[in-house]
């Protein structure tokens, strides 16, 4: 099936909605500056959110089967790895310091990345965008994460600022 | 530079099928897609240029429209994308596959100005599936 040599690249992406609970907080900050820094989101109790994530995946349309290696199991994989993961969940617990300082949205982003790095065909994972709510959107690359200046995860104090207090 | 947008929408019915394959085969690989459905499929057509320093506009989007209508919705919509249609003869009509036809059928009829490029093919088939495809430039690139 197919006589033209030429197979297209393309990318294929699939949407998805989970509801998780957080708090912002991070320990090495005093109350004080965690209720500045954070402000509503340093809730004792917590808050949540529907989260949107779209996951994009880009390869070579395969002639036989008319479809991206990997494309047909994607769904199966973003549900397994990250929806159970993390769908009805309290996220604080689930982020670790290799992700972010706090379950913010971009240590959530940077965690399901690595996750779906390791569970998608080697290097097919090109996109990422998690959606906290409506209006805040947080997005990444897999040129993103080649840049090899990737700060490290830091504290106001660790910058030799002045964390000044509420 | 920037890039503009116009969105449309057809509807039409597929099965996956690889003719080399078993029945069996195509069952296993391609599931319930190998029975004849359908789908509300949005297409959202991205043109990338400059504006025109006359008109303020990269491209009169009434005139994208009716380039799209004309060389995709009025081809697609409400067809049998198997049967009724001579692109998915050699190829499945997945929504990989339709995104470069889409793509193919578009660019030559695009106005031929030097500050303007098709730059994406979005196809939506469902609200929670689409592909993207860039071009052959971008491929290959």
């Amino acid at each position: 099936m197919g006589k033209d040599a030429w197979a297209p690249l393309v990318e294929v992406t699939r949407a998805y909605q989970f509801s998780a609970a957080h708090r912002m907080h991070n320990p090495r900050f005093s109350p004080a500056d965690n209720a500045r820094i954070y402000g509503r989101c340093n809730n004792p109790n917590g808050h949540g959110h529907t989260y949107r994530l779209e996951v994009t995946i880009r390869g070579r349309v395969s002639r036989q089967t008319g479809q991206v290696e990997g494309g047909p199991t994607l769904d199966a994989v973003v549900r397994a790895q990250v929806i159970q993961r993390f769908d009805r969940m309290n996220l604080d617990p689930l982020i670790t310091s290799a992700d972010g300082p706090t379950s913010t949205a971009e240590a959530l982003a940077a965690l399901i990345w690595r996750i779906l790095d390791g569970a998608l065909v080697a290097g097919q994972l090109c996109h990422l965008r998690l959606e906290e709510t409506p209006s805040n959107f947080f997005e990444l690359d897999r040129d993103d994460l080649n840049r090899p200046s990737r700060p490290a995860i830091t504290t106001p104090a660790d910058r030799g600022q002045k964390v000044i207090p509420a | 530079m920037i890039r503009l947008t116009k969105r449309v929408e057809f509807c039409a019915a597929h099965s996956y099928a690889n003719p080399a394959w078993s029945a069996e085969e195509n069952q296993r690989v391609f599931g319930r897609c190998s029975n004849v459905h359908g789908h509300n499929y949005i297409l959202e057509v991205t043109i990338q240029g400059e504006p025109s320093p006359e008109t303020g506009m990269v491209m009169d989007l009434k005139v994208l429209k009716d380039v799209i209508v004309e060389a995709v919705v009025e081809r697609f919509d409400h067809k049998h994308l198997n049967l009724d249609l001579p692109y998915f003869k050699e190829k499945i009509p997945t929504p990989e596959n339709l995104a470069v036809v889409i793509w193919e059928l578009l660019e030559p009829r695009l106005p031929g100005r030097q500050e303007l490029r098709l730059y994406r093919i979005r196809l939506y088939e469902d609200g929670s599936f689409y592909v993207d495809y860039y071009g052959e430039r971008a491929a290959n690139g």
